[in-house]
């Protein structure tokens, strides 16, 4: 091809509900556009919907959820079902924030596919996006 | 094979207004993936219709939220409207954070309303590489209008006047000179001009200003037909959108009444030509063996630029001569 393809990873950063705990999700996309990666920040007191919606049209990769004030489990297994339900099933959902191990597996199973709490090295993120994203291609060629 | 099947479907998705078809051509050709020319291809002859509108003007100036207000007004007039946010990519990393849709909240469930956040990728001029190419989507999916908020900009970065039909200049007040920064490029281009954050302090003499300057501007052009109004707003408080919408309307019949509609889209569309003839020119030439050397001798300073240029460019004539 004439010029080649360039792919940075897309990904949606929100926060959901009247959470307006903002460190860790700055910290985030900050990390996140270090490593070269485009974050679109949809800003604070979104809905599922909201969500759902602006990661269909943004064409995102991932979408990650920053919840540090306990709206989690009513929240995410939402979330997930509605990006199912506009054919989005195939982006990756992070949560990050203050999950209680015991959520983590009933989120898991709703659809969650990777939780990042308190103390998760931004490093640690990055490379796990990466790996993530190098495998999406790879599939994705083939 | 596969990269066809696929094309013709996004292709039949974004003529049917399919948000998500719509989104993911948006993709491909933001990512130069060749999917998406093949798209652009087949949605080409669905264009056209759609008035594509800039605004522009220096960071922090309100851009994200008066484009916020003017979708609210112009749904109320039934318009359709696709949003361009455009914000810078880091030159170093390629990463950006695109921030634009925080102020543009309200219009993420209205499903007349598409809002895209695009990163300059290393493009100058105030617009993406991707700019033109998501206005034509947009256009194809049957938006009527396509608002495209370019990143905060100084003085000489207006590309987008050669992509909009309409360019909304955004200036405030208590800049002070810096108003003499905008002067210089900005407002030479541009048929609306807009005074944000008319609330604070300074609007009179910034009002005073601006005015002079489009009068300096008129009697330059005594040729002008469109005389570009200065418009009052207080983004933040929703002030002053239902003007510049009459605003737009007014020059969009102004553009309408004459050949200006036709004459723009055709301009844009001989400009976009030019710069994918100039990126792949450019490309196909450095890609050439004799590039590889002639780079390793200029860094090395065993021959000019200029000299090494021209050698480059003679040999790929003499190359199509050879094989004419
Ligand atoms: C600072 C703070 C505040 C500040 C927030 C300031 C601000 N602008 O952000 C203020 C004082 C305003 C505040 C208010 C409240 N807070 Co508070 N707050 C905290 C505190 C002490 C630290 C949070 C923080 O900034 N951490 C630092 C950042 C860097 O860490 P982080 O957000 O966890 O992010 C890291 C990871 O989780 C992960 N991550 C986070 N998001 C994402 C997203 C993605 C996609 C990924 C991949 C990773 C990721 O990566 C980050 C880097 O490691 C926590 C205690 C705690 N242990 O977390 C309580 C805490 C979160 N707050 C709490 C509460 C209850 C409140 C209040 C409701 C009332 C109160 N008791 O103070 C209010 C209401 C706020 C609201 N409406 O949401 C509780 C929540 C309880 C719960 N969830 O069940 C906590 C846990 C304290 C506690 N133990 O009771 N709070
Ligand atoms: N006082 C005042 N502030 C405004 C007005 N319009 C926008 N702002 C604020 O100016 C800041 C920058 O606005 P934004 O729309 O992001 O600017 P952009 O960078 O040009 O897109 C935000 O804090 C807005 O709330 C206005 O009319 N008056
Ligand atoms: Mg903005």
């Amino acid at each position: 091809m004439d010029t080649p393809v360039e792919r940075p990873l897309r990904i949606l950063l929100a926060k959901l509900g009247m959470d307006t705990h903002t460190v860790g999700v700055t910290i985030i996309a900050h990390a996140l556009r270090e490593a070269g990666m485009e974050v679109i920040f949809t800003g604070l007191k979104q809905t599922p919907e909201m969500v759902a919606a602006a990661a269909v049209q943004e064409d995102v990769d991932v979408v990650g959820i920053s919840t540090l004030s306990a709206g989690h489990m009513r929240n995410l297994p939402k979330l997930a079902r509605l990006l199912r339900e506009a054919g989005a099933g195939d982006k990756l959902l992070l949560a990050g924030g203050v999950i209680p191990q015991e959520d983590k597996a009933l989120l898991t199973e709703a659809g969650v596919h990777k939780i990042f709490t308190m103390g998760a090295d931004t490093r640690e993120i990055v490379a796990y996006l990466r790996g993530w994203w190098t495998e999406r291609q790879a599939a994705d060629a083939a | 094979m596969t990269v066809g099947i696929a094309s013709v479907e996004i292709a039949t998705g974004v003529i049917a207004g399919r948000i998500a078809a719509g989104a993911r051509a948006i993709r491909w050709l933001d990512d130069r993936d060749p999917r998406g020319a093949a798209v652009l291809g087949a949605i080409y002859g669905a264009t056209g219709r759609a008035h594509i509108v800039g605004i522009t003007g220096p960071p922090g100036a309100g851009k994200s939220t008066l484009s916020d207000m003017l979708v609210a007004e112009l749904r109320r007039r039934n318009r359709r409207i696709g949003v361009i946010a455009i914000d810078p990519s880091s030159p170093f990393t390629g990463g950006a954070i695109l921030g634009d849709r925080v102020r543009m909240a309200r219009h993420t469930l209205d499903p007349h309303v598409f809002i895209r956040s695009i990163g300059t990728r290393g493009a100058a001029g105030g617009l993406s590489r991707s700019t033109h190419d998501a206005a034509l989507v947009f256009d194809a999916m049957g938006y009527d209008i396509v608002l495209i908020e370019t990143v905060g900009v100084g003085q000489d970065e207006i590309d987008v006047v050669n992509l909009a039909h309409t360019t909304i200049i955004v200036g405030v007040p208590g800049l002070g000179d810096e108003v003499q920064a905008v002067k210089a490029g900005l407002m030479e281009a541009g048929e609306i001009f807009v005074l944000n954050k008319a609330d604070r302090d300074g609007y009179e003499a910034a009002h005073r200003q601006f005015g002079l300057m489009l009068h300096l501007r008129a009697n330059a052009r005594p040729d002008d037909s469109w005389a570009p109004p200065l418009l009052r707003a207080v983004a933040s408080r929703d002030e002053g959108a239902d003007v510049i919408a009459d605003a737009l309307e007014a020059h969009l019949a102004h553009l309408k009444a004459g050949d200006g509609f036709a004459r723009r889209s055709g301009r844009r569309a001989c400009a976009q030509m030019v710069n994918l003839v100039h990126a792949r020119a450019a490309a196909a030439l450095l890609r050439l063996p004799e590039a590889t050397r002639l780079l390793d001798a200029v860094s090395a300073c065993e021959i000019d630029p200029y000299s090494a240029a021209e050698r480059l460019l003679a040999g790929s004539r003499n190359d199509s001569e050879g094989a004419a």
